[in-house]
């Protein structure tokens, strides 16, 4: 600095306010109370945040309902704690104990987001073929039986920000669950968008929750519900499978987002039909499902070698099936929740050896692919693993 | 007494596991990450315990679409991309972990733009520079702002002698009061105080304190040498942000930790922090294992050390005082846009924009403490550091505002969704507003962050994003120099945002490395 130095209110007086800082200081801590400070759970925001996603949620299945096509609705209700709210679109991820296997499986929610707050909840399980875990469900849980829940996740939920006001959802068979919810939640006033319900079937006798969406789709002008067959010709009904020519013949003027959610034939449809539309890429939005299978000739066996807090176990596994499907009939447990690669939840250090990963499916960030993390859940061994869990 | 007895023979009887290590660190945020890699690189056998599935804390990113947006990185400080005087990037060399990060320079400092329409700068880094720019605004300011930079230089030489102390010994207060009266000077007096006391004008004043809102404290209470030191390693050491976003720091410095010997546990919590005769011993985790060591690193919040993780009978009373005295930190929100426009087509021209209601900043703080009345954003185009973050024919574009006060306690469970969308879209809206930019339309992915969302990844309490505040009373000159004369508790070294160096990465990183080397010259005296 130059010869003149700088001082703010003259040097002594600069001097004194910094020999003063010693004493306001000691002054601030001693004047505090000597007590333990609120609890950080204590604190509203982090108490909402805990309701929002609880860690886990310990449910008791209180109501079982038989539907058309071997499905059933599982309502339910919390033990103690109220369930978590959440948004109509998003779904839930059980944890299961079969066998010696543990394994998470992902349902979205069928009933609305206010009764939630009531305290409730319901899914709907759909037979279908070589279903591991539907299959335990449908066959096992009855009234009264305690099961276990993870937090509320997903994103094919309504955003105003992003979606146009009128939504177009696609629904195929059991897929129907998530729209339930939202037409729900428009009815009772906890979503402010119009929606044009697309619901494809085999016949009209596998519709699910028939009664409640003619209801809903009378009653309330923002809820329409069309019904598609794909294998029966009936009068009032639709007929084909959904694609662009339906969705032309019912989507509202203007501009309008397609939210889909159903099997994986469905999708496949979709993938040449919605180009179709020429839609920007923001007005589409899938809920993904993913079998956790790959189909090929012959499955080679692998093995995983799995590390967990340092102590290795090894364990089998085949080509054919994803690391998560190993870990899974193990009886290794990992915090996996969406199965599809999107929540990140199973990431996890491939330490050697490689894997498959299906093209598109691979929703990791940057970083996690320059440093060999995987998400389980959509990885394929290709070779005898080492997999770092925790 | 008789506790600690049963609880050893409990646990070292009843199968539960014991660990014994050098070091256990707690939490892999920022702090927590640099201080087990540096235990790890100086050979001492470490255990990082880390609740989630990923390092990183507020220091990490998520996919969505076919968007990866960054968690909480504006721009990063102590890489020094102009002068090469780096900091961090030394404690990233040292522990190993530099070359597994990609840095891409900026060259713009921020524009700032006041939604009262007084105001539009545009700063850019780098001393001369951006004295040059602020002569362009306000024609004269040169020679005083010149005076100010010789000043923001001369403290900046006597931190690094302070954080070059490892082992404080009473001479060197004689050496600080020879050899830096500059900084002792200043060392009690806010930033207004200062910068009025050079004659500066309200203009040149407005768009030195542009950064304000990166610490969170007006400019009439916060420390002078607090906010002069940030703006030393911004604007005349230059700012980075990483390529892999946050996330590959994180994990380069988990890398650089594990390669180096160290243990890092996840999905794993402890439970308690274990305390013999007033000294910190080890930890117990979620499943009961006991981890003897001789070092318990502290990255969660001191909130939650002394409210979870320790029995209130062996919390020191300082400490119990320090944590009810001081004022808990900014609360975040940040909104995240994967738009489907490419930077150019929209004419998003800038990396970083402050916008605030006013240039007084004191009003902003006010007014930050109310949804209804909070207008502060500071929002990054990340495009503008590197146009290929985000897929071709589009651009990723993050807000975050900061609230004083604790309104958000006030936000019930059913009215959460609507409340948090409402202020996103008032975000979005000032944002039009003063850019003249329209985004609304071109939102592909969005997604909102919020008090609960900070709470619920991180444990802060009441979703402070910013530590404690930066309060008079609490600026971090005194929290350097208390924390020279004083300590807490024996084995027991706390890192990251609740520190001394007040929050931020480059601060975090710091806590990080110094409670680290405070354990291991602990750990070798004690052997000697």
């Amino acid at each position: 600095m130059s010869k003149k130095k700088f001082s703010v209110n003259g040097n002594l007086k600069d001097s004194v306010n910094t020999v003063k800082f010693l004493i306001e200081r000691t002054q601030f801590i001693n004047n505090s109370a000597a007590v333990i400070p609120t609890r950080t759970d204590d604190f509203g925001v982090n108490k909402v945040a805990r309701s929002l996603h609880p860690k886990v949620q310990n449910l008791v299945i209180s109501r079982i309902e038989e539907h058309a096509d071997l499905a059933k609705s599982y309502y339910f209700k919390s033990e103690g704690a109220p369930v978590a709210y959440f948004k109509a679109g998003q779904y839930l991820t059980f944890r299961l104990e079969i066998g010696s296997s543990v394994v998470t499986r992902s349902y979205s929610i069928a009933s609305s987001p206010a009764s939630a707050l009531n305290g409730e909840y319901q899914i709907t399980v759909k037979r279908i073929a070589d279903g591991f875990v539907s299959d335990y469900i449908l066959d096992n849980w009855s009234v009264g039986d305690k099961v276990t829940a993870y937090a509320p996740e997903g994103n094919m939920t309504y955003c105003p920000l992003r979606d146009a006001e009128n939504i177009v959802a696609i629904a195929g068979g059991s897929g129907i669950t998530p729209f339930l919810s939202l037409a729900r939640a428009i009815n009772q006033g906890d979503e402010d968008c119009n929606l044009t319900l697309l619901y494809g079937c085999r016949s009209s006798d596998e519709i699910l929750f028939k009664a409640e969406l003619d209801d809903l789709s009378a009653k309330n002008e923002k809820i329409n519900v069309v019904y598609v067959l794909s294998h029966s010709e009936e009068e009032g009904y639709e007929k084909g499978f959904v694609g662009a020519d339906i969705i032309k013949k019912y989507a509202p003027e203007g501009k309008y987002s397609i939210f889909v959610c159903g099997p994986g034939g469905m999708y496949k449809f979709l993938e040449t039909e919605l180009p179709k539309l020429e839609l920007e890429r923001k007005y589409i939005r899938f809920e993904v499902f993913s079998s956790g299978k790959k189909t090929q000739e012959e499955p080679k066996e692998y093995s995983i070698t799995v590390v967990n807090r340092g102590d290795e176990t090894v364990i089998k596994a085949s080509s054919s099936e994803t690391v998560l499907c190993a870990f899974e009939r193990a009886g290794i447990e990992v915090p996996a929740r969406c199965h599809t690669g999107e929540c990140g939840f199973c990431r996890s250090k491939l330490v050697s050896g490689k894997v498959y990963i299906p093209e598109g499916e691979d929703k990791r960030r940057i970083g996690d692919m320059q440093f060999n993390f995987i998400h389980p859940c959509c990885s394929y061994p290709e070779s005898d693993l080492v997999v770092r869990i925790n | 007494m008789l506790a600690t007895v049963m609880s050893e023979y409990f646990y070292e009887r009843s199968g539960n596991m014991v660990k014994n290590y050098d070091a256990v660190v707690i939490g892999a945020g920022n702090g927590g990450l640099v201080a087990s890699a540096r235990l790890a690189k100086e050979g001492k056998k470490t255990l990082l315990i880390e609740r989630h599935n990923l390092p990183g804390g507020f220091a990490t990113s998520f996919v969505r679409g076919r968007f990866e947006f960054e968690a909480s990185l504006h721009e990063l400080c102590g890489i020094g991309s102009i002068t090469g005087k780096s900091p961090l990037l030394k404690i990233f060399k040292e522990v190993g972990a530099a070359d597994k990060i990609e840095w891409v320079a900026l060259d713009e400092a921020f524009r700032l733009i006041t939604l009262d329409g007084k105001c539009d700068c545009a700063m850019p880094l780098g001393k001369e520079a951006f004295i040059a720019k602020l002569e362009e605004y306000d024609p004269g300011s040169a020679p005083i702002v010149s005076k100010i930079f010789e000043l923001i230089e001369s403290i900046e030489k006597t931190l690094d002698f302070v954080s070059n102390i490892e082992d404080f010994k009473p001479a060197m207060i004689k050496e600080i009061f020879s050899e830096h009266t500059e900084f002792l000077k200043v060392a009690n007096y806010s930033v207004d105080e200062v910068l009025k006391a050079f004659g500066t004008s309200q203009k040149t004043r407005d768009i030195l304190n542009g950064y304000w809102c990166y610490l969170g404290q007006p400019t009439d209470e916060l420390n002078v040498i607090h906010y002069f030191t940030m703006l030393h390693s911004y604007i005349i050491d230059g700012a980075v942000i990483p390529r892999g976003r946050s996330h590959q720091i994180s994990t380069a410095l988990l890398e650089a930790f594990t390669e180096n010997g160290g243990d890092a546990w996840f999905n794993t919590s402890v439970k308690k922090i274990i305390v013999k005769d007033g000294a910190a011993t080890g930890v117990i985790l979620d499943d009961g294992t006991q981890v003897n060591a001789k070092a318990v690193i502290c990255n969660a919040s001191p909130y939650n050390a002394l409210t979870k993780l320790m029995d209130e009978k062996d919390v020191p009373e300082k400490l119990k005082r320090e944590v009810n005295a001081k004022v808990l930190g900014a609360k975040g929100f940040a909104v995240f846009l994967g738009l489907n426009r490419s930077a150019d087509e929209l004419g998003l021209n800038n990396h970083t924009y402050f916008i605030y209601p006013t240039n007084d900043n004191r009003k902003c703080y006010e007014l930050g403490k109310k949804i209804d009345t909070n207008d502060v954003q500071a929002t990054v185009c990340l495009n503008r550091a590197f146009d290929d973050c985000s897929p071709e024919g589009t651009s990723i574009l993050y807000m975050t505002s900061i609230f004083a006060g604790d309104e958000w306690s006030k936000v019930s469970v059913k009215d959460y969704h609507k409340t948090k969308v409402a202020f996103a879209e008032k975000m979005i809206d000032n944002f039009e507003k003063a850019t003249g930019v329209a985004i609304r339309d071109y939102i592909e992915e969005i997604e909102i962050s919020t008090p609960m969302t900070y709470a619920r990844y991180t444990d802060a309490p009441a979703g402070t994003i910013y530590g404690y505040e930066a309060t008079k009373e609490d600026g971090i000159v005194k929290r350097i120099v208390f924390d020279l004369i004083e300590k807490g508790m024996p084995g027991l070294y706390f890192a990251g945002g609740y520190t001394t160096r007040h929050m931020g990465y480059s601060p975090s990183y710091t806590t990080g490395d110094m409670a680290a080397k405070a354990a291991i010259l602990a750990m070798e005296k004690e052997a000697k």
